[in-house]
C-alpha cells in the first residue's frame, strides 16, 4: 500500500485493479481524478480527494440549511450544486430561512439534486463548515474520532458529510480549534491516534455505544472510510 | 527599426533577454489564493502576473445556459487597466471574448463535465500585467485553480507561448520577440500525460519544417510548465505521521485545564439528566422549550 500526493491525471497503477472512488481509466491504465492521496492496495486503487465540493450520495447525514419557504415546503441548500427541497408534509416543525436541519439522503436523481428524509429541525448549538472531503475524518472509522471528540469535548456534536459541523454545550471553543486542525491535516497518518492522545481519552472496544443508541445519525456515520463500490461511470468515457 | 533588423538570433546566439532559444521564462505559481473562490491560482511568469479562480459547479443561471447532459464552463478573461503601458479600457473587446472562448473549450476538454449537469463552472481569469502570452499564462492558472477546486479532471493543462522571431525558433516569447518583424506567435496548450492538443492558434507564417520544430520544441515547454503546476498543487501537502504534540503545538490547550472542564462537563450531564428525569412526566414540548431559552 502507498501513499502519494497526486494532481488530476496522474498516473496512479499500470496494473489491472478494482476501480475505487475518484479514478479512471484510460488506456488499460488507471489514472488519479482530482488533486488528492492516492491509496493503491493489491487488489484496489483509489484517490482520497482533498479539495472539493459535496457531492450527494445516498444515505448520507446532511445539515443544511433552509433557504427558501414555499406553500409546499422548504428549500434546503446543502452545500451541493443543486437545493434540496423538503414538503412541508414531511416534517412537523415551521421552519423559517436560516434554521438548520439534519436530514438524510434518501436518494440521489439524475441532476444530482438529493432526496431528503427524516428532516429534523436542530434547534440552538452552533455551526461551522470544513472542506467538505474532509469531514469523513471528523468521523474515523467506526465514528471512533467523533466519540473521542465527544469526550474530550463534552460536547453534543453531529458531522454531516456536506462539511457542516453542528455543536451544543460543552467547550466548543477548544472543539473549534480541533476541528480546524483536523482540516488541516486531514490527508496525514496517525490523525485519530494523535487527537486521542490529545486529549487523553479512552474508548472501548468496537463502541458498545454505537449498538446500544438507536440514533441514525451514528449509525450512518459509520460507513466512511470504507472502500467504495466500483465507479461504472466511468467505463462508458473508456469507449469515447 | 533600422536596429531591429540588424538583430538575428542565428548569430548572437543569445535572446535580447539573455535566455536560451528553449529556456521559459521564470515561471512561478502559488495556489489557493482566494479564500473566497473555491480554487484559485496566481501566476507570475516572466513580467505577467494572473489571477485565476473557479467557482462552482452551481446552477447555471440565467436557466437558459443550463445543459441537462453537462456542465457549462465559463471563463472569463479579463484585463485590467493598468496592465498594459498605454491604459485599457476596462470593458470587455473583441480580443477578451476570443480568449474566453478558446479558454472555455481547452478547459472543457479536461474536466468530466458530464458529472454535473445543469451546472457551470466559472473560471475567472484576471490579468494584472501582461507581457506577451498572457493567454497561455491564463490558462496554466486556470487548471491550477481548477484542481485546487476538487473538480475532477483528465489532466491538467499545461500552456506555453512558441513561435519564431528574429530568424530562430524560440520558446515562450516576450513583448520584443512578438514585435520583431519575421514575428510568428504560436499559443500552444497541451494535456501534458496524454499529449493531446487542446489549443492550437498561429498568429504569423510558418513553412512546414518551420512548424515541425515549433510544435516540438512547444510540446517540450508544456513539459516544463507541467513539472512547475504539479509542484505548486503538491508541495502544500506532505504525508507524515502526527503525534501529540502536533496537536498541542496546533491547538495549544493545556492538558490540566482541558481535564477540568471535561470533568465539569460531566458534572453538568448529571444534574441535567437529573432535572430531565423529574420534569420527563410532563411531556416533550416543556423539554423543547427549555432547550431554546
Amino acid at each position: 500500500m502507498s501513499k502519494k500526493i497526486v494532481v488530476p491525471g496522474e498516473l496512479i497503477s499500470e496494473e489491472r485493479k478494482r476501480l475505487g472512488s475518484n479514478v479512471f481509466v484510460a488506456n488499460g491504465k488507471i489514472y488519479a481524478k482530482v488533486l488528492g492521496v492516492s491509496d493503491v492496495s493489491k487488489d484496489q486503487a483509489s484517490v482520497v480527494p482533498l479539495e472539493g465540493k459535496y457531492l450527494p450520495k445516498p444515505d448520507d447525514v446532511v445539515i443544511g440549511v433552509v433557504t427558501r419557504v414555499v406553500f409546499a415546503g422548504y428549500g434546503i441548500n446543502l452545500n451541493a450544486s443543486v437545493d434540496s427541497f423538503i414538503p412541508t408534509k414531511a416534517i412537523r416543525d415551521q421552519l423559517r430561512v436560516g434554521d438548520l436541519v439534519l436530514a438524510k439522503v434518501e436518494s440521489v436523481d439524475e441532476l444530482k439534486e438529493a432526496n431528503l428524509i427524516f428532516p429534523r429541525r436542530l434547534i440552538g448549538g452552533e455551526v461551522f463548515e470544513v472542506v467538505p472531503v474532509r469531514s469523513p475524518r471528523l468521523i474515523g472509522k467506526n465514528g471512533s474520532m467523533l466519540e473521542i471528540l465527544k469526550k474530550g469535548t463534552g460536547c453534543e456534536l453531529i458531522v454531516g458529510k456536506n462539511g457542516r459541523v453542528w455543536a451544543r454545550n460543552g467547550n466548543i471553543e477548544s472543539l473549534k480549534k480541533v476541528i480546524a486542525f483536523i482540516e488541516e491535516n486531514a490527508y496525514k497518518n496517525n490523525l485519530t491516534n494523535a487527537i486521542q492522545d490529545f486529549f487523553g481519552v479512552t474508548l472501548e472496544e468496537k463502541f458498545p455505544y454505537n449498538q446500544q443508541r438507536n440514533n441514525r445519525v451514528e449509525e450512518s456515520e459509520v460507513i466512511e472510510e470504507e472502500s467504495e463500490v466500483i465507479d461504472y461511470s466511468n467505463v462508458g468515457e473508456l469507449n469515447e | 527599426m533600422s536596429k531591429e533588423e540588424v538583430i538575428d538570433y542565428k548569430k548572437t546566439k543569445k535572446r535580447l533577454d539573455g535566455r536560451k532559444m528553449d529556456e521559459i521564462r521564470p515561471l512561478s505559481i502559488k495556489v489557493g489564493v482566494i479564500p473566497n473562490a473555491d480554487g484559485s491560482a496566481y501566476l507570475e511568469w516572466g513580467q505577467n502576473k494572473v489571477y485565476a479562480a473557479v467557482y462552482g459547479p452551481r446552477e447555471a443561471l440565467p436557466k437558459h445556459t443550463q445543459n441537462p447532459y453537462k456542465a457549462v464552463i465559463k471563463a472569463v478573461y479579463r484585463m485590467a487597466s493598468f496592465s498594459v503601458p498605454d491604459r485599457k479600457r476596462p470593458g470587455p473587446n473583441r480580443r477578451d471574448h476570443e480568449i474566453s472562448k478558446v479558454l472555455s473549450e481547452a478547459l472543457e476538454k479536461v474536466v468530466f463535465v458530464n458529472q454535473f449537469p445543469n451546472t457551470e463552472i466559472a473560471v475567472m481569469v484576471e490579468v494584472a500585467d501582461s507581457n506577451a502570452g498572457s493567454r497561455v499564462a491564463c490558462l496554466t492558472a486556470a487548471a491550477c485553480a481548477l484542481a485546487d477546486a476538487g473538480i475532477p479532471m483528465r489532466d491538467l493543462v499545461s500552456a506555453v507561448g512558441v513561435g519564431k522571431a528574429f530568424n530562430e525558433i524560440v520558446l515562450d516569447l516576450n513583448k520584443d520577440e512578438e514585435d520583431a518583424p519575421d514575428a510568428v506567435d504560436v499559443p500552444l496548450a497541451i494535456m501534458p500525460t496524454t499529449g493531446e492538443i487542446v489549443l492550437l492558434q498561429m498568429d504569423g507564417l510558418l513553412t512546414r519544417k518551420e512548424w515541425d520544430a515549433v510544435a516540438a520544441l512547444g510540446i517540450k515547454g508544456c513539459q516544463q510548465v507541467y513539472e512547475v503546476q504539479k509542484k505548486a498543487l503538491t508541495e502544500r501537502f506532505t504525508v507524515e505521521e502526527l503525534n501529540k504534540k502536533a496537536v498541542e503545538k496546533a491547538v495549544g490547550v493545556e492538558k490540566n485545564t482541558k481535564k477540568e472542564v471535561v470533568l465539569e462537563k460531566k458534572v453538568d450531564k448529571v444534574d441535567k439528566k437529573e432535572k430531565e428525569s423529574k420534569t420527563e412526566k410532563k411531556g416533550k414540548d416543556s423539554k423543547s422549550k427549555k432547550v431554546r431559552k
